[in-house]
């Protein structure tokens, strides 16, 4: 096992675009972040104090497009084995496929949730800072810097884990489908066509049902610090929903790799 | 050990002219014959129809009847709204109606007081009204999609609306004395006894109000208010029954609220009219004309578009990266060397093949709707409504522009993964970013990135319209363009 994710961790390291991606995430994550709060203003509430703002929520705002980066890390770290036929070789120097599989998403879910923490951190102090200079202030209810608290800590910490999750997610559905563009592609649909259709659905038992079903929906629900009732699903239960996503992708995935021919 | 010389073998078939042509069917022997692409293109016009379905029979029964129309059932075609305050009597045959509009608040920049003569109290009936606004001047308005300017200054204004069998002529004057004629419309549909009365109508003020993380754009009521005197109608009509002068009858077959007022907290004066002295006091809310703010029930069936799209995406950018990928790239450069005619065949093909499959999914995702809606008793948008064919056609366009896009992004990544990535996220960024941000970022990012091209699937203008049908088209075809041109550009200058 040890050898197996150190020659993983060689192989995932000595790609180039494994460096790229993971910047591509942090840039994106924060650029995203700061573009989007630099827009958001008190003006826009009904009274400075009445937005009900979420600063630490929209702070992590980015995270919504960075994590097309980690699909597409996850995606290629086991579609380009098939589509390369390294997969042959790695599987000649490691029978054991379950060692080979585990040795692969170790190395994977630890950059993945490393470099997550840093674009987090970025994320939110930018957002922070941005929003305190656009009328987000302690008079308006707002404190700065805001506090270290359970419901940031969550948000912060349930990012990281989202940002994993979702990085084991593609690699379990990239195992089911051998192809990293086709792999791609389904996460990419159940990310984000999924909640367009149900914003599509105007039927509000539907609605609520969909939102509660959709991965990003509702993973993304950990980052919520306040209004909590307004939520279509609870954090952590939003992120068990995501979690179980993941394990489903993961054990179909691992089933068949197990069991099929490479 | 010398033999005797041996001829290399040559092919006794002549090799074939190297057309525009041939290099076009050879394009499309590849995309028909790769199973999987076939595929991919007939999921992408099934996927269009079932999610349209699936979204028709998830929608409905939310919008209100502001518009009317048979029977209690709403026709979504109908993009009016026949608010407003109507102050009404019955005008047998020819007639004029003289009134001065003393006062006007100012509610909206397009609020209207003035005169109106309409076939009946029923929503949706024909009409012509000359009214004053606050900011536009004296206006004439007829059939809820017909206004024509008037000039003429602020209040008080005198108005003068005459009828003459079928039709309608406004004058407006400043002191009752010297008209000017204004316009004359044919309103159709007049009958012989009409109704004539003062209007009052204020839209909804569009307001951004940012609550709760989210970022809104919708619509307030407003109420407009105006006072009219030397209010005279010719011939003098008969006093009784329905000679007096009364609120239009409601839909409902209310009058409205004439009789005792009924306060309604925080809406501000109720409307209807009082008379002192021959000084008309009307208060209205609500607009006469086209309705902003209404359901697109086109665009909505449309959705459906959104997944046909990932197909179509993956298409795009597959058709090529998978030459790169499988080498057989050299093969097609060694046939045909000119790299940038290999290039625009492929997009011609690709472009062609995925406008077909866009025909079937949306105009299949029309027909199959219909029957839901009906059974919503509302009535579906019909081929000859205004708009619904450039719809249609034009998002089976929009998924060909997407899919060239998709190719030339392919070309210049040559890698299939990543350039999918980089065109959904261009499509579909202020969606995946949602309703968080503020609603300047959001209109830009729909003005500016290919997203743009999404607005070709409107059939009227909302007040949340953020770029023309055809200039969001455009904005899609400059960047598949660019990026067909650097594709170009990028593959005669690189190696394979």
């Amino acid at each position: 096992m040890r050898n197996a994710a150190h020659a993983e961790w060689t192989k995932l390291r000595t790609v180039r675009s494994t460096g790229w991606l993971l910047l591509g995430l942090i840039a994106a994550t924060v650029l995203v972040s700061a573009l989007a709060t630099s827009a958001m203003h008190t003006s826009h509430c009904p009274t400075p104090a009445g937005c009900f703002e979420d600063i630490t929520k929209d702070s992590l705002i980015g995270v919504r497009v960075g994590q097309i980066a980690v699909v597409l890390l996850a995606v290629s770290v086991i579609g380009n084995e098939y589509g390369t036929g390294m997969m042959h070789t790695s599987l000649t120097a490691h029978p054991r496929r379950l060692t080979l599989l585990a040795g692969k998403a170790l190395p994977l879910a630890t950059l993945v949730a490393t470099a997550s923490t840093l674009a987090v951190l970025a994320s939110l102090w930018a957002g922070r800072t941005i929003l305190a200079g656009n009328g987000f202030t302690p008079e308006h209810g707002y404190p700065t810097p805001p506090p270290i608290d359970g419901p940031t800590l969550r948000a912060a910490a349930g990012t990281i884990l989202y940002l994993t999750l979702i990085a084991l997610l593609s690699f379990g559905i990239a195992l089911l489908i051998r192809d990293t563009a086709g792999a791609l592609t389904v996460v990419l649909t159940l990310l984000y066509i999924l909640p367009l259709l149900a914003t599509a659905i105007t039927d509000p038992d539907w609605h609520r049902r969909l939102e509660k079903l959709t991965p990003m929906t509702a993973g993304l629900a950990i980052q919520t610090t306040r209004n909590l009732d307004r939520l279509p699903i609870a954090p952590w239960p939003g992120l068990a929903v995501l979690a179980g996503y993941t394990a489903t992708a993961l054990l179909l995935g691992t089933l068949t790799f197990t069991r099929r021919d490479a | 050990m010398s033999g005797p010389t041996t001829t290399p073998y040559r092919s006794a078939l002549t090799g074939g002219r190297d057309t525009f042509g041939r290099l076009l069917l050879a394009e499309w022997t590849k995309l028909r014959s790769v199973r999987r692409w076939m595929l991919t293109l007939i999921s992408a016009a099934v996927l269009t129809m079932l999610v349209g379905l699936l979204i028709a029979s998830g929608s409905g029964g939310t919008r209100e009847v502001t518009g009317g129309g048979a029977g209690g059932k709403v026709r979504l075609a109908d993009h009016y709204t026949d608010g407003g305050q109507f102050v009404e009597r019955e005008l047998a045959g020819d007639g004029e109606l003289v009134a001065r509009v003393n006062t006007q608040e100012r509610s909206a920049g397009r609020a209207k007081a003035g005169l109106m003569i309409r076939a009946s109290d029923a929503p949706g009936a024909a009409y012509a009204a000359v009214v004053v606004t606050p900011d536009h001047g004296v206006r004439l308005q007829s059939g809820y999609d017909r206004d024509r300017a008037g000039g003429g200054g602020p209040v008080p204004r005198w108005l003068k609306l005459v009828r003459a069998g079928h039709t309608i002529t406004a004058y407006e004057s400043a002191d009752g004395t010297g008209w000017r004629r204004v316009g004359r419309v044919d309103p159709g549909q007049l009958p012989q006894t009409a109704r004539i009365g003062l209007f009052v109508g204020s839209p909804d003020a569009v307001e951004v109000e940012r609550q709760f993380g989210n970022e809104g754009i919708s619509g307030q009521t407003t109420t407009g208010k105006a006072t009219f005197d030397h209010v005279r109608l010719t011939p003098a009509q008969p006093q009784q029954p329905t000679g007096t002068w009364h609120n239009r009858v409601g839909p409902d077959g209310s009058t409205g609220p004439s009789g005792p007022a009924v306060e309604r907290p925080g809406a501000g004066p109720p409307p209807g009219f009082t008379e002192v002295d021959g000084t008309f006091t009307v208060i209205g809310t609500g607009d006469i004309g086209p309705d902003p703010f209404g359901e697109d029930g086109t665009q909505t069936i449309l959705g459906g578009v959104l997944i046909g799209l990932i197909a179509v995406v993956a298409l795009g950018v597959l058709s090529i990266t998978a030459e790169f990928h499988r080498d057989t790239i050299r093969t097609t450069f060694a046939a045909v060397p000119r790299r940038g005619r290999v290039l625009a065949a492929k997009a011609i093909v690709i472009g062609a093949a995925t406008f077909v499959a866009g025909l079937v999914g949306t105009f299949g995702a029309f027909a199959i709707t219909g029957p839901v809606e009906r059974g919503k008793d509302r009535i579906p948008a019909g081929l000859s409504d205004p708009n619904v064919l450039r719809a249609l056609i034009g998002t089976a366009a929009l998924l060909a522009v997407v899919a060239v896009f998709a190719l030339a992004i392919g070309a210049i990544l040559r890698r299939g993964a990543p350039a999918i990535a980089v065109v959904l996220a261009l499509l579909l960024i202020p969606r995946i970013v949602g309703s968080g941000l503020s609603v300047s970022t959001a209109t830009w990012l729909e003005r500016l990135t290919p997203a743009a091209g999404f607005a070709i699937q409107r059939t009227f203008d909302r007040y949340d319209s953020t770029v023309g049908p055809w200039t969001g088209l455009g904005v899609m075809c400059l960047y598949a363009a660019a990026a067909l041109v650097v594709a170009g550009w990028r593959l005669r200058r690189r190696d394979t």
